[in-house]
C-alpha cells in the first residue's frame, strides 16, 4: 500500500513539474531562511546558559532621581564585602573590574582583557580550570589565571603555569606567575575576559576601597539553592538605609518621588541569563525583541510558503478528484485519503527540507558576515532545537498537506465522479489565502521603507559639528597621551592640509576601536544638584568640530589659567539658569574650595547618537584626565590623501605603533549598526516574501488562465482585444492585492510607530510610505500575473475553444 | 439479496422539489442478471447509485443481504464496498497515474490482502483476459475497449457478489459492447456473480435474465 501511495505521488509530481517546482523552490527558500532565523535566535537565547549554577546574578541599583529613574550596574568598592556579611542568602559575590589591556612577556606585548575579580568568580562560573592549581588559582595578589586561547598566544607550547609575566596596571608594570588556566570563555558569554587576577590589583583599588560614593565595576552574586531574589530585595532595604544614608537624603532635599514600592534607592537582582537581551539600564528596547523578532520574520516566510502550498494541493486536488472518487469507491476510508494526501505533503516537504538544509548550509558563511554572527551548523545538535524542527515539519506539512486533504476526502463522490465538480471555482479559501500572504509581504515592505527612511534621516539630519573634514585617530594604551598630542600638534602644524588639531577623552560616534564612553558628573550648585556630561577636550576643540560659540570664548593658551575654565552647551546654561546668568558662573564641580569657571557657550550639538536627546555637557581641559583621541581638521577636497598624511605623520612620530584613524562621519554612521543590521533583516525578509509569494500568485495564475480557455477564446472570437483580456485576467489579482495593502498599512502603521518611539530624531510616518508600498506590490503582483494573462491572450482561440 | 422497499429519492429545486424516484419497490436474487432500461432523466442511474451505497435514498429502505443499509455507518458502507459490490463506469474511470497491474490490484490493497496472493490473484485476471501483455502499460495507452476490460478486471478481482454497471458499453462500439456483455454473462453464470447493468441497448439488455423498465422514476 505505501508503495503505491509513493509511486502515485512521484507520478502526479513529476506530471505537474511546474507547479512541483515552484512549490518545492518556494519551501526550500522559506525553509532555508526560517532555518537561519531560528538558529541566529536560538543563539541569542542561548547567551549564559552553559553555566551549571543556575542562581547567578548581576547586582544593579535602581536611582529614583527628580529627574526620573536612573537604572545602573556599577557598584562602590566596599558594598560587596559589606554584602556578602550581611545577606545570609548570598552564597558568593564577585567584583569585576577591567583592569589592563596588555600583558607582557620576554618584551613582547599582547593585548589582553585582564579582569580584576574576587576568589569566587571561578568557583560562580563555569570556566573550567584545565592547568595548574584548579583549588584556589586565585589565592594570592599575584596569582593571575589565563584562557587556554591567550595562554597558546603568550607561550606557544612552552607550560604556562609558574610562568612570570607583567601587566600593565594604571601607569606601572606588575610581575604576576601564572598559577592555571581556563578553557576559553563561551562567544556566547556576556562575562568576558582573557586573563583574571585578584580585583585588588586594580588600579586605584586603595584610594576606593571604602569610598560609597564612587561607583566603578559591576558585581555577580550567587544566591543559595532556595533563596529568591524576593527574599535578598526585602534585606537590602535595611542595607540602603544604613549604607546609603547620604544618597538618601541629598535625594530627598531634591524632591525625588520614590518609585513604585516606595524606594529612592533599590538593590536588584537581574538573572544573568537574562542579561544578555535584557541590559541594565539601557534603553534600547529593540534588542529585547530582536530575536522574537528574528522568529516572527521566520514564521512569516514560512507561512506564506505554506500558503503556496495548500492553494497548489487544493488547485491540483481538484483535477485528482477524479481518482479520489474512485479510490472511495474501490473502498479507501477517509482516512486512508488523508493519510495518502499527506503523505505526499511529506514527500515534497521532505525534499524541500533537504534542500533547504543544503543552501542554509552553503549561505551560513555570506549570512555571517552580512549579519555579523556566529553562527555554525554545529549549532542544529542542540536536541531542543532538532525537537522544535522536526515538531515545525510536521506542523508544516499538516497545514500545507492536511488541509487540502481534508478537503478532498470530503468531496461527494458522485458529484466527482460525474465531473460536476469545477475545479475550484469559488476559490473563496484560496483568495483568503492569498490576501494573508500579501497582507505578510506587504506588511514587510512598510516595515523595510519605514526603517529605511529613518535610516537615512538619522544619516543626514545635521548633527551641529562638522563630520566630514575631521579625522579622529584613537590613541594606543602604551603611548603618552599628553606627549602624543604634543608631538602630533608639532608635526602637522606646518602642513597646509591640515587646519587645526585638538584632542579628547571620548569619541564621537563609534571609531575603529569600537569603543564608546559616557562620563557624567553632578554637584550641587545653588542648592539644586546639576548634573552633565563631562568631556575633556584640548585647545581648539570648538574650531576644529566647527562648533559655534553663542557667548564668550573657547579655550585658549592665551589665558594662563584654563585647566580650572569650562566651556558649556546651551542645554548645560539652561540648567544654570540662561546664557546670561551661566557666563562666568563659578561651579563646584569637584568641591567649593575649588571652582570652576564658566568661559564659553556653544550651540548644542549631538555628541551622542540620535536616538537620544542633547543632554547638558561641560567641557574642561585639566590634565587630570587624559586625552585619548586626536581630532585633525582636513581641508575639503582630496580627503583620502589627507588620511595618509595624518597616518604617515603618526607612523613617524610612533614608528611601529599602529592606530586605525577614521573620519568622523565614518564614526557616526558606526552608530547606527543596530539599525541597520534591523533594515537589512527587514529588507531581506520583505525580498523574500514577496518572492515566495510571487511564485504562488504565478503558479495560481498558471492554474486560472487554465481554467478560463475557452472562455478567453470565446470572448476573442466575439472581438475581445488582447489588452482587454489581459486586463480582465489580471484585475481579479490586482484587487486582492490591493486589499491586502490596505489591511497591511494600519498594522505596519502602528508598529513602526512604535519602534519610532525609541528615537528623539525621528521621521513622521506620512502616507506616502504605503502608497509606494502599494505600488510596489501590485507592480510586482502585475508582472508575475501578466506572464501568464499575456499568453492566454495571445492563444489562438481556434485552439482554446476545441479544448473540449 | 437486495431489496429495496418504497424508496424515494428528491432534490430541492428552488422552493419545490425534483423528483427522481418515487416509491421504488424492487427485488433481486443472488445470481441474477438484471438490465435497468428507461429514457434519459428517468432516474436509472441514481437507482443505481443508490443500489451502489453511492447516494442516499430521501426515504425508503434498503436491505443488502438481509441488513438494513440505511442504518450503516461510513465505515460499515467502505466495508460492503470493498468486500461485496463491483462498479463498472461508462466513462471507466481509470486511475490515470497507475499502470493496468497496479490498477487492477488497488481494491486488493484495501482489503489487506498479503502480497503473495495479491500477485497471484491479479495475474489470474490478467491472464482470464487475456491481458498480461499489457500489464505496464497506462490506461491512455490502451483503447477504449480495453480500458473497460480494465474496469471490470479491477471490479471482480476483490470477488464481489454483485457487479454494478453504468452504461459499461456506452463508449465503445458494437463490437467491443458483445465482447463486454459476453464477460459479464460468463462472470454471471461460471462465477455466480449477482449483475445489475444500467443500459440504453435492447441488445445488451438481451444478454440478462430480466428487464426492470423505468419511466418518470417509477418501475413499469
Amino acid at each position: 500500500m505505501f508503495r503505491n501511495y509513493l509511486k502515485i505521488a512521484w507520478r502526479n509530481l513529476w506530471k505537474t513539474k511546474l507547479l512541483t517546482a515552484v512549490n518545492i523552490l518556494g519551501l526550500s527558500v522559506a525553509f532555508a531562511a526560517a532555518i537561519l532565523l531560528v538558529m541566529t535566535a536560538y543563539r541569542e537565547f542561548s547567551y549564559d546558559r552553559f553555566h551549571t549554577n543556575k542562581q547567578l546574578y548581576m547586582l544593579y541599583i535602581n536611582t529614583y532621581h527628580a529627574q526620573g529613574l536612573e537604572q545602573r550596574a556599577n557598584m562602590p568598592m566596599p558594598l560587596t564585602p559589606a554584602m556578602k556579611q550581611e545577606f545570609p542568602e548570598v552564597k558568593a559575590a564577585t567584583r569585576m573590574l577591567y583592569t589592563s589591556g596588555m600583558l607582557r612577556y620576554h618584551d613582547k606585548i599582547f593585548q589582553t582583557d585582564l579582569e580584576g575579580v574576587d576568589v569566587d568568580f571561578l568557583h560562580m562560573f563555569s570556566f573550567p580550570v584545565t592547568k595548574g592549581n584548579t583549588q584556589a588559582p586565585l589565592a594570592s595578589l599575584d596569582n593571575i589565571v589565563l584562557s587556554a586561547q591567550k595562554a597558546k598566544s603568550i607561550f606557544g607550547n612552552e607550560e604556562p603555569v609558574g610562568k612570570q609575566l607583567e601587566a600593565r596596571i594604571g601607569d606601572n608594570w606588575k610581575t604576576f606567575i601564572v598559577s592555571a588556566v581556563t578553557n576559553d570563555v563561551p562567544d556566547n558569554s556576556s562575562v568576558e575576559f582573557d586573563a583574571l587576577c585578584r580585583f585588588e590589583n586594580a588600579a586605584g583599588y586603595e584610594g576606593q576601597k571604602d569610598a560609597w560614593s564612587s561607583s566603578t565595576h559591576y558585581v555577580y552574586v550567587q544566591l543559595t539553592d532556595h533563596a529568591g531574589t524576593a527574599a535578598f530585595e526585602r534585606r537590602s532595604k535595611a542595607f540602603v538605609n544604613k549604607y546609603f544614608a547620604e544618597r538618601l537624603r541629598d535625594l530627598k532635599r531634591d524632591g525625588a518621588t520614590p518609585g513604585e514600592n516606595g524606594e529612592l534607592i533599590g538593590m536588584h537582582l537581574r538573572k544573568l541569563t537574562d542579561l544578555h537581551l535584557n541590559g541594565i539600564g539601557s534603553s534600547e528596547s529593540l534588542s529585547k525583541f530582536y530575536p522574537y523578532l528574528l522568529l516572527l520574520v521566520g514564521a512569516f516566510i514560512l507561512f506564506i510558503a505554506c500558503i503556496n502550498f495548500m492553494n497548489l494541493t487544493i488547485a491540483g486536488a481538484f483535477t485528482r478528484s477524479r481518482e479520489i472518487g474512485m479510490r472511495k469507491i474501490l473502498g479507501a476510508f477517509r482516512f486512508q485519503l488523508i493519510t495518502q494526501m499527506w503523505g505526499e505533503a511529506v514527500l515534497v516537504c521532505g525534499l524541500a527540507l533537504l534542500i533547504g538544509l543544503a543552501a542554509a548550509y552553503l549561505l551560513l558563511p555570506g549570512y555571517n558576515s552580512l549579519f555579523k554572527s556566529k553562527l555554525t551548523f554545529g549549532l542544529l545538535q542542540q536536541p531542543l532545537l532538532q525537537g522544535v524542527a522536526v515538531l515545525l515539519f510536521f506542523l508544516v506539512t499538516l497545514i500545507a498537506g492536511g488541509y487540502p486533504a481534508w478537503v478532498i476526502a470530503r468531496l461527494n463522490t458522485i458529484k466527482v465522479l460525474k465531473g460536476s465538480m469545477q475545479a475550484g471555482r469559488s476559490g473563496k479559501v484560496r483568495n483568503v489565502l492569498m490576501v494573508t500572504q500579501f497582507v505578510i509581504s506587504s506588511l514587510l515592505i512598510c516595515c523595510t521603507l519605514i526603517a529605511w527612511q529613518q535610516l537615512n534621516y538619522l544619516r543626514n539630519q545635521p548633527l551641529g559639528f562638522n563630520r566630514e573634514q575631521v579625522i579622529s585617530l584613537p590613541l594606543p594604551h602604551d603611548v603618552n597621551p599628553e606627549q602624543a598630542l604634543k608631538r602630533m600638534r608639532n608635526k602637522l602644524a606646518g602642513e597646509a592640509n591640515v587646519l587645526s588639531v585638538t584632542g579628547t577623552d571620548i569619541n564621537l560616534g563609534r571609531g575603529r576601536d569600537g569603543s564608546s564612553a559616557t562620563s557624567k558628573v553632578s554637584y550641587d550648585y545653588n542648592g539644586h544638584v546639576i548634573s552633565s556630561n563631562w568631556l575633556r577636550v584640548d585647545y581648539d576643540y570648538v574650531k576644529t568640530l566647527d562648533l559655534t560659540l553663542v557667548a564668550g570664548r573657547d579655550f585658549s593658551p592665551q589665558y594662563g589659567a584654563d585647566s580650572m575654565s569650562l566651556v558649556i552647551n546651551e542645554k548645560m546654561a539652561q540648567q544654570l539658569g540662561g546664557v546670561k546668568a551661566a557666563l562666568g558662573a563659578l561651579l563646584p564641580v569637584s568641591d567649593s574650595a575649588h571652582p570652576m569657571q564658566v568661559i564659553g557657550i556653544v550651540k548644542d550639538f549631538n555628541f551622542h547618537s540620535l536616538q537620544e536627546n542633547i543632554e547638558p555637557l561641560s567641557m574642561f581641559m585639566s590634565p587630570g584626565s587624559s586625552v585619548q583621541y586626536i581630532f585633525v581638521k582636513v581641508p575639503r577636497g582630496n580627503l583620502p590623501a589627507s588620511m595618509g598624511l595624518v597616518t604617515k605623520r603618526w607612523n613617524e612620530a610612533y614608528p611601529g605603533n599602529q592606530t586605525d584613524p577614521s573620519f568622523l562621519d565614518e564614526n557616526t554612521e558606526r552608530q547606527y549598526r543596530k539599525e541597520k543590521r534591523f533594515s537589512s533583516i527587514f529588507i531581506s525578509a520583505a525580498v523574500l516574501a514577496i518572492v515566495i509569494s510571487c511564485m504562488g500568485l504565478f503558479a495560481i495564475s498558471v492554474l486560472v488562465m487554465t481554467q478560463r480557455t475557452r472562455e478567453i477564446g470565446v470572448r476573442k472570437v466575439l472581438g475581445a482585444s488582447v489588452t482587454s483580456i489581459v486586463t480582465l485576467l489580471s484585475k481579479d489579482f490586482v484587487k486582492l492585492v490591493l486589499l491586502s495593502v490596505i489591511i497591511a498599512s494600519p498594522v505596519a502603521w502602528y508598529l513602526m510607530e512604535q519602534w519610532l518611539e525609541n528615537y528623539a530624531y525621528r521621521i513622521h510616518i506620512n502616507i506616502g510610505i504605503f502608497i509606494g508600498a502599494a505600488v510596489i506590490a501590485v507592480l510586482v503582483a502585475v508582472i508575475t500575473v501578466s506572464v501568464q494573462s499575456i499568453r492566454a491572450a495571445l492563444m489562438n482561440p481556434v485552439k482554446s475553444i476545441r479544448t473540449e | 439479496m437486495i431489496q429495496l422497499r418504497h424508496i424515494s429519492k428528491h432534490y430541492p429545486v428552488g422552493f419545490g422539489k425534483n423528483e427522481i424516484l418515487k416509491d421504488v419497490d424492487l427485488t433481486i436474487f443472488e445470481g441474477e442478471f438484471v438490465s435497468i432500461m428507461g429514457p434519459s432523466g428517468s432516474g436509472k442511474s441514481t437507482l443505481l447509485h443508490i443500489l451502489g451505497l453511492l447516494e442516499e435514498p430521501s426515504s425508503g429502505d434498503y436491505l443488502f443481504e438481509g441488513e438494513l443499509v440505511n442504518k450503516m455507518n461510513e465505515k460499515k458502507r467502505t466495508q460492503l464496498h470493498r468486500g461485496s459490490i463491483g462498479f463498472v463506469f461508462q466513462a471507466y474511470h481509470l486511475i490515470d497515474e497507475l499502470t493496468v497491474y497496479e490498477n487492477i490490484e488497488t481494491p486488493l490493497l484495501y482489503k489487506n490482502i498479503p502480497g503473495a496472493e495479491r500477485k497471484s490473484r491479479v495475474a489470474d485476471v490478467l491472464d482470464r483476459f487475456n491481458m498480461v501483455a499489457k500489464k505496464d502499460l497506462f490506461p491512455n495507452q490502451l483503447s477504449g475497449g480495453q480500458q473497460q476490460l480494465v474496469g471490470i478486471a479491477r471490479a471482480i478481482v476483490a470477488e464481489p457478489r454483485v457487479i454494478l454497471a453504468d452504461e459499461p458499453t456506452g463508449n465503445l462500439h458494437s463490437d467491443q459492447a458483445r465482447v463486454i456483455m459476453q464477460l459479464f454473462k460468463h462472470l454471471n453464470e461460471t462465477d455466480k456473480i449477482t449483475i445489475i447493468q444500467v443500459t440504453h441497448s435492447e441488445q445488451n439488455a438481451a444478454f440478462g435474465h430480466r428487464v426492470i423498465e423505468i419511466r418518470d422514476g417509477k418501475i413499469q
